[in-house]
């Protein structure tokens, strides 16, 4: 990317942050670190996009994919649209941004685990157990709340 | 793609991982909803869609070096509509079992050899495969811990124990299956595209055993076969026919 993006460069990257996950609606898929690469050859019109999946098996690609293509599309300007899903390099949850993060812990009871240390509970921030390798998708385990009891989400990779 | 020409041998070798883990995943989301509890419903669903995600990805390695464009429709053609003789799963991918003990102890054999198959291709010659290998080995670390972690408890009740090592006796008989080269193996080992053949993990998958189970293992299970995985299990037709159900039942859908 060059010093200082293009005008076009500003306004796809903005089309692509109002795509949602599926799975968590109002938290942008940039925030939960999809997005890997825009190439974009601003004479042209040509926009490249690679995006990496949670999981490989996510059953959400097509649909984040269809999202994506879209709202580039709609953006002025573009003449020429790939999406593709990137097989390198793998997605951690270190990639999630802080406002991801705290929206999945306001909005979804969703605590984010890096690393190995099961992370404490998104409501009151007391230590949680874990209780189920696997929750409700195939990025989500299962966790209780000593305190509040709360069966927490927990987003890991 | 700039390479035109497949390396010999190389689409047969991707075809029997593919195939071993397309069969695997949908045997494993067989157990939705009748598993005995349900965090053994969302496991097994969740492992399935892992495996199913693998097979994805191999069938598309396929396609790729064979110049096709890895469609949904080009990736269902391999999985699902080749003839019989034109899979190389492994009959301990095809074989049907409606006995969760041998469901269980399946599971975490076959994920024991596939966590090893994977390492055999990380450092890949044929960097998409090391790029798929690397994301898969991150993901089939979740797989034997959840296997150990149910397998722990369960090895120390007397009753569960001896029906799981009844189940090591139907499942390990189709190890040699498992470890068997398809035809194209040696020239993958020979490009660099795998470190080894699937073969040489067969001392370190007997230990596992040994340890996981507290029996020794009968030297039969670790011999390979040598039918170049061209001979399906008795099951493998059935296990196809229903996989097909929903596919045939409107072939036109859109999904």
């Amino acid at each position: 990317m060059s010093a200082k993006p293009s005008e076009l460069m500003i306004t796809v990257l903005h089309a692509i942050s109002t795509v949602d996950d599926p799975e968590y609606p109002g938290i942008s898929i940039v925030d939960l670190g999809l997005l890997e690469r825009c190439e974009i050859d601003d004479d042209a019109g040509t926009v490249e996009i690679g995006l990496i999946p949670t999981f490989a098996g996510c059953p959400a690609l097509d649909v984040i994919r269809a999202d994506v293509r879209s709202a580039v599309e709609a953006v002025a300007g573009v003449q020429e649209l790939t999406v593709g899903w990137l097989r390198a390099p793998v997605w951690t949850t270190d990639r999630v941004s802080e406002r991801a993060r705290s929206a999945l812990a306001n909005d979804f009871t969703v605590a984010v685990q890096v690393g190995g240390e099961i992370p404490p509970c998104p409501r009151c921030g007391w230590p949680t157990e874990d209780k189920s390798l696997f929750g409700p998708s195939r990025c989500r385990s299962v966790a209780r709340c000593h305190r509040c009891d709360e069966t927490i989400e927990v987003l890991r990779s | 793609m700039t390479e035109t020409t497949a390396p010999i041998g190389m689409v047969e070798y991707l075809l029997a991982f593919a195939d071993d883990e397309h069969l695997m995943g949908q045997q494993h989301t067989e157990w939705i909803g009748v598993a005995p509890f349900l965090e053994e419903d969302l496991a097994f669903s969740s492992i399935g869609q892992d495996e199913l995600g693998h097979a994805v990805q191999l069938y598309e390695l396929v396609l790729e070096l064979d110049g096709t464009e890895a469609t949904d429709e080009a990736i269902d053609g391999l999985a699902y509509r080749r003839p019989a003789a034109h899979y190389r799963s492994s009959t301990l991918a095809e074989y049907v079992t409606t006995d969760w003990a041998e469901a269980l102890v399946r599971h975490w054999l076959y994920d024991t050899v596939e966590e090893l198959r994977w390492q055999l291709v990380v450092d890949s010659a044929h960097q998409p495969l090391a790029d798929v290998a690397a994301r898969a080995r991150r993901e089939e670390s979740f797989h034997r811990r959840h296997a150990d972690a149910l397998l722990d408890p369960l090895l120390r009740s007397t009753d569960s124990r001896s029906r799981l090592l009844t189940a090591l006796d139907s499942v390990g008989p189709h190890l040699p299956s498992l470890l068997d080269a398809p035809s194209g193996e040696r020239g993958a080992v020979t490009i660099g595209a795998a470190s080894a053949p699937l073969a040489s993990v067969g001392p370190e998958v007997a230990t596992a055993i040994e340890t996981r189970f507290d029996r020794a293992v009968p030297e039969p299970w670790t011999t390979p076969a040598t039918a170049g995985r061209t001979q399906r299990d008795p099951g493998f037709g059935a296990l196809m026919a229903r996989m097909l159900e929903v596919l045939d039942f409107d072939p036109d859908a859109t999904w």
